[in-house]
């Protein structure tokens, strides 16, 4: 069976998302044909707005809609606290929190050789730039914790501890409503490596 | 008919992101060889897969055979490479045995020998007995043990055409040592040391690398036979965790 032309086009075009198979695209594309043609014609311009009006900030690398970032050009924000993340979309989820209240950098990626990702294709030399010229107090490196954003993490370690800039690493642990039972040996140990007095 | 799960001891050779939350994993096993498999949900952060699925993992999995691709069901670590993710500088030299084994072993080939010789290596690796010519050792000794152990076993005993006890070249493409009068093509010169070293690291356990100590020119030349003879014999490109090896661990003048 084939569909008319627009619709394979419509699907095809649904099926290059991470994680959309054809199955899904299918269905995606008949919502959408079943809804009024304004919320098609808003979906096409949402993405199109997204896509011209976006780019990277020069400074720490994340998402944004001017240069320097509402986070980079924010002075309430602390100056010399910086948080390091492997992804923009890491930025967005430590800022749902609430918690921190400094400066990021963005790496775009994590030491994976196999993947083509080495020191060279992170964001290293405008992060030693950043913490130079703020004078920066702490890095905190919030990089997966997986071994290539452990990897980074130590690495980063090794070029920022010479500065004399305190570098600290984010902390392991049980997730909140998780069972002890359930946990694995690497999570638990490091759980107890960074217990803390109550 | 094939039951659809099975369970085995694996090594993780390579681990990564898949879709929404999953990741792809490359196992290899002593039974099967190399395996790719889904660990559904594995980035999440109560995922029971997460911890056994990382690279430098050794562990006891169950799987369920898919259509295209198998799928995790369950794990258990046996060992933890940890060394690897808290020292920068040692992270590509577990890479390289990981990548070098995943390139050379095939899918559905039992590999027994692979599988011992890359949990000693990482074992040695994590050790505090290597320094930095330590652990190049190792790696060129991994390289010549697992090109022998795939059929194409270096000649290093003497020239491989007339059998003469003196050599003073390699060639890459013959695959062995040559002395003067045989030498030709692409064979380069190799000091008798740097033949008696590779000698050595062919024969000899992986853990006796720590005994032994190189001139620095003489790693050279070892490196550079070992790699202009894998660049012949086998079809498997540059390794790029070479690249990261000589990028975090430069030679100290």
């Amino acid at each position: 069976m084939s569909f008319p032309e627009p619709l394979q086009k419509l699907i095809d075009e649904f099926s290059r998302f991470p994680g959309i198979g054809p199955k899904t695209a299918q269905r995606l594309s008949f919502f959408l044909l079943s809804r009024p043609r304004e919320e098609a014609a808003a979906l096409a311009r949402a993405i199109l707005e997204a896509k011209d009006k976006l780019f990277f900030c020069s400074l720490c690398g994340c998402l944004t809609e001017k240069d320097p970032c509402r986070y980079c050009s924010d002075p309430r924000r602390d100056q010399k606290l910086f948080c390091v993340v492997q992804e923009p979309r890491d930025v967005l989820r430590l800022e749902q929190t609430g918690h921190y209240h400094g400066l990021y950098h963005v790496l775009h990626g994590a030491l994976s050789p196999l993947d083509g990702l080495g020191p060279e294709e992170l964001r290293l030399p405008q992060l030693l730039q950043r913490l130079v010229e703020k004078e920066a107090e702490e890095l905190i490196v919030a990089t997966n914790p997986n071994v290539e954003g452990d990897a980074t993490a130590a690495y980063i370690a090794s070029l920022v501890k010479p500065l004399n800039i305190k570098v600290t690493r984010i902390a392991f642990g049980l997730p909140v409503g998780g069972d002890l039972e359930y946990a694995d040996d690497l999570t638990l140990s490091r759980a107890l490596e960074g217990r803390r007095e109550m | 008919m094939a039951e659809r799960s099975y369970k085995t001891d694996a090594l993780v050779l390579s681990s990564r992101p898949l879709g929404e939350a999953d990741r792809l994993i490359e196992l290899l096993t002593w039974e099967r060889g190399k395996l790719s498999a889904v660990a559904r949900g594995a980035r999440k952060t109560k995922s029971r897969l997460a911890a056994g699925v990382d690279l430098f993992t050794y562990g006891h999995y169950q799987l369920h055979r898919g259509r295209s691709l198998d799928l995790i069901t369950g794990q258990e670590v046996k060992e933890h490479f940890t060394a690897f993710r808290e020292d920068a500088s040692l992270y590509p030299f577990g890479l390289f045995l990981a990548e070098l084994a995943g390139r050379l072993v095939r899918s559905e080939e039992p590999a027994p020998e692979t599988c011992r010789l890359l949990l000693e290596g990482w074992r040695l690796l994590c050790g505090k007995d290597l320094d930095l010519t330590g652990r190049m050792l190792l790696c060129r000794a991994f390289e010549l043990k697992m090109m022998s152990s795939t059929g194409f076993r270096p000649h290093l005993e003497n020239c491989l055409l007339c059998h003469a006890p003196e050599t003073l070249y390699f060639s890459p493409s013959q695959g062995g040592l040559l002395c003067r009068r045989c030498a030709g093509g692409d064979a380069v010169r190799l000091s008798a040391g740097t033949a008696a070293l590779a000698r050595r690291l062919l024969q000899a356990p992986l853990e006796q690398v720590k005994m032994l100590r190189p001139l620095a020119q003489q790693l050279r030349e070892l490196a550079a036979i070992a790699a202009a003879f894998r660049r012949y014999h086998f079809d498997i490109g540059e390794l790029r965790s070479l690249q990261l090896i000589k990028l975090l661990n430069p030679p100290s003048r």
